[in-house]
């Protein structure tokens, strides 16, 4: 079975400067695969090589055994890839069911028409109308994104990557900034909306991580130099050398 | 609110959404029975046109975010590929009833702005705004080279009467016209606002708002601003065509940068980010063209200042300025209203027309021909050496402005109780 997301020997320069210095990493079809490591490792730069924002300097990224290196954005996630951003990326001015609907549009097939009136469609509406009552934010539905509170503007962003039903999510930081209630409920709203599907998430709060992964990847200075089960990581000398132990002190 | 309500709403045109519809049919067949004489006519069919580009300039500007700075090529090549057609019909080669004739603007139009689109909307911003820059120079230099087709410096010419007789009129008066203009308005319009909610003009409005995250759910943003600059070129087309009918001629001034830089100014005007914000701001900066520049040859100084007071005071245009209303009008308290913005709208208007009056008086005593000193203002008339009328302006300013200024806190006040709900209402 070819993995759902696979890279081979990744690399990213910036200028002279080697951000991701060889990365090979194979993460499987349904599983929950977490990111981990220090400010500066290059997490949200490998998140942005995979989903063809950065162009790579070598190497290759592989979707269901497809290379879909150096294609465009747009062109990955019409393979089924969906990825969050770690600063909020919403379409601020639209209202918030719009937001959501917009991501079901191509999805669902309506690619550039400009013959189909999108009010009439009750089906996409509906299915957008389910979207946000997932996500609990129904009694927002016709206020501008851009007016939601920040944890709201958070559950946004997770409902416009999930919504069109993409197979690989990609979660960039998806409790950055929260409180802990807050944080509560996105996690709750990822574990329910994940199901069967792939999830890869770059995440700093390690009570999220342990709690919502099945395999953690910890990246240091652009290489990984752990990957495994969490048990597994949690005891590797190399990790709690380089990062988890600082980490996990400075949690208690 | 309840959520039922706002979900049923959204599924059909409702009655409130096309309320404002049935409205603009009954304005449009209503109008020309109240406004009879041929000048009212006139000027009926120059709002009409200019609400049709300033629509089409919206797509790009409001829904689009798409900043041009030479639409007016797009609505030129229309207007002059419909004159070439009327001479044709009037030579008998070609047999086209009139009334069809802005079709053929739109589709020439577009053809053009397939054909500019396919480069300059790569990139929003700057870049698009500077290449539309440049093709609207280039093109309207060479509208003076290309005589066979733009007529060199005279422009062309032609004679919307001499076609088929189709519907038994002859198309010689703007009464006559205004019927083939304000249908195609309204046309036009409606086609632009069912664009507005399909799925390319929705995303019209994603990738303006945020491009990159258009790109993460599967869109081209580049492909997604060409759809939008390519149906834009075609509404521009059509106004073009039916710039040609009610004229009958054209020239360099139908391409240039001032024609660009005018709708823009309408666009902004009226609201860019509302749908009906250019037809407000065309029918406003169509009044103060036509109607203002007939008592004052310093129309262009006023709508200049207005210009800039809507950008710096109301940045969302007059439109804005209406949806404003909006809440206080819901909650029922647009009574609180009232008061306060007459304590600060007369006098504030009355300082406006003493500046406006001083500024007139100003430019007679400075400009008209010598020995020439009465003038006439607001029905009065004086010499411009008579000190009372300057006086009496300079009083209207200082003292309109100050208890315009003085009440202003108060109107503001005003205005945020009327448009929030009190806890415990």
């Amino acid at each position: 079975m070819s993995a759902a997301l696979e890279l081979r020997s990744l690399r990213k320069s910036f200028g002279k400067t080697e951000i991701i210095r060889g990365v090979d990493l194979g993460i499987g079809k349904g599983e929950r695969h977490a990111i981990i490591g220090p400010n500066g490792a290059g997490k949200s730069t490998l998140f942005n090589l995979i989903t063809g924002r950065y162009p790579v300097t070598s190497g290759e990224v592989h979707m269901h055994g497809e290379n879909v290196t150096g294609m465009a954005p747009y062109q990955i996630n019409r393979k089924g890839l969906s990825r969050s951003f770690q600063i909020t990326n919403i379409f601020p001015r639209m209202t918030v069911f719009e937001n959501i609907r917009c991501a079901l549009l191509w999805p669902r097939g309506y690619r550039y028409s400009f013959w189909q009136l999108l009010h009439r469609e009750t089906d996409l509406n509906d299915a957008a109308d389910r979207i946000l009552d997932q996500l609990n934010l129904t009694a927002r539905r016709d206020l501008p994104a851009g007016v939601l509170s920040y944890a709201e503007q958070r559950a946004l962003e997770i409902g416009i990557t999930i919504g069109g039903g993409a197979d690989v999510i990609l979660l960039d930081e998806p409790t950055a900034g929260m409180s802990n209630t807050e944080t509560d409920y996105i996690v709750n709203l990822i574990r329910e909306v994940t199901v069967g599907k792939t999830l890869i998430m770059v995440e700093h709060d390690m009570g999220v991580v342990f709690d919502l992964a099945d395999k953690i990847s910890v990246l240091v200075y652009g290489e990984i130099i752990a990957s495994g089960v969490p048990e597994d990581v949690r005891g590797d000398t190399k990790v709690q050398e380089a990062y988890l132990g600082a980490a996990l002190e400075a949690e208690h | 609110m309840t959520d039922a309500t706002v979900s049923r709403a959204s599924r059909g045109l409702s009655l409130g959404a096309s309320a404002p519809w049935i409205f603009a049919i009954v304005l449009v067949f209503v109008l020309p029975f109240l406004f009879t004489d041929r000048s009212a006519m006139t000027i009926l069919n120059q709002i009409a046109i200019t609400i049709v580009f300033a629509l089409s300039y919206n797509m790009l500007l409001g829904q689009g975010g798409m900043l041009s700075f030479g639409h007016a090529v797009y609505m030129g090549l229309g207007g002059f590929f419909v004159m070439h057609m009327m001479n044709r019909i009037e030579n008998l080669e070609w047999f086209i009833p009139l009334p069809l004739l802005p079709l053929f603007g739109g589709l020439f139009g577009m053809a053009f702005a397939a054909l500019f689109g396919s480069f300059s909307v790569r990139r929003a911003g700057t870049a698009f705004a500077m290449i539309s820059l440049g093709i609207g120079e280039l093109v309207a230099a060479s509208s003076i080279i290309i005589v066979a087709f733009f007529g060199g410096e005279e422009g062309i010419s032609g004679d919307r009467t001499m076609g088929p007789n189709v519907f038994g009129v002859e198309w010689f008066t703007p009464g006559e016209v205004y019927w083939v203009i304000a249908g195609w308005m309204l046309l036009s319009a409606f086609l632009m606002y069912l664009f507005s909610r399909t799925p390319a003009g929705r995303m019209a409005n994603a990738v303006r708002d945020n491009p990159e995250r258009a790109q993460f759910l599967g869109y081209n943003g580049a492909r997604v601003r060409y759809i939008s600059f390519c149906a834009a070129g075609f509404f521009a087309g059509v106004a073009g065509g039916l710039f040609a009918i009610n004229y009958e001629i054209l020239g360099e001034e139908n391409l240039n940068l001032v024609t660009s830089g005018t709708i823009l100014l309408v666009a902004f005007l009226g609201g860019a980010g509302f749908f009906f914000g250019p037809i407000v701001g065309a029918i406003v900066f169509t009044l103060l063209q036509t109607v203002l520049s007939l008592h004052t040859h310093l129309w262009q100084l006023y709508a200049g200042v207005l210009f800039v007071a809507t950008v710096m005071f109301f940045p969302f245009g007059i439109a804005g300025l209406m949806a404003m209303h909006i809440a206080p009008w819901k909650l029922g308290k647009f009574g609180l209203l009232v008061v306060p913005y007459i304590k600060t709208i007369v006098p504030g208007v009355l300082g406006i027309l003493g500046l406006a009056s001083f500024i007139e008086i100003l430019h007679h005593a400075r400009h008209a021909p010598i020995g020439e000193e009465s003038m006439t203002l607001f029905w009065i008339e004086f010499s411009h050496f008579n000190p009372v009328p300057w006086a009496i302006s300079a009083g209207l300013v200082v003292g309109g402005f100050w208890l315009a200024s003085r009440s202003a806190a108060e109107m503001k006040q005003a205005y945020e109780a009327a448009s929030t709900l009190e806890s415990g209402q």
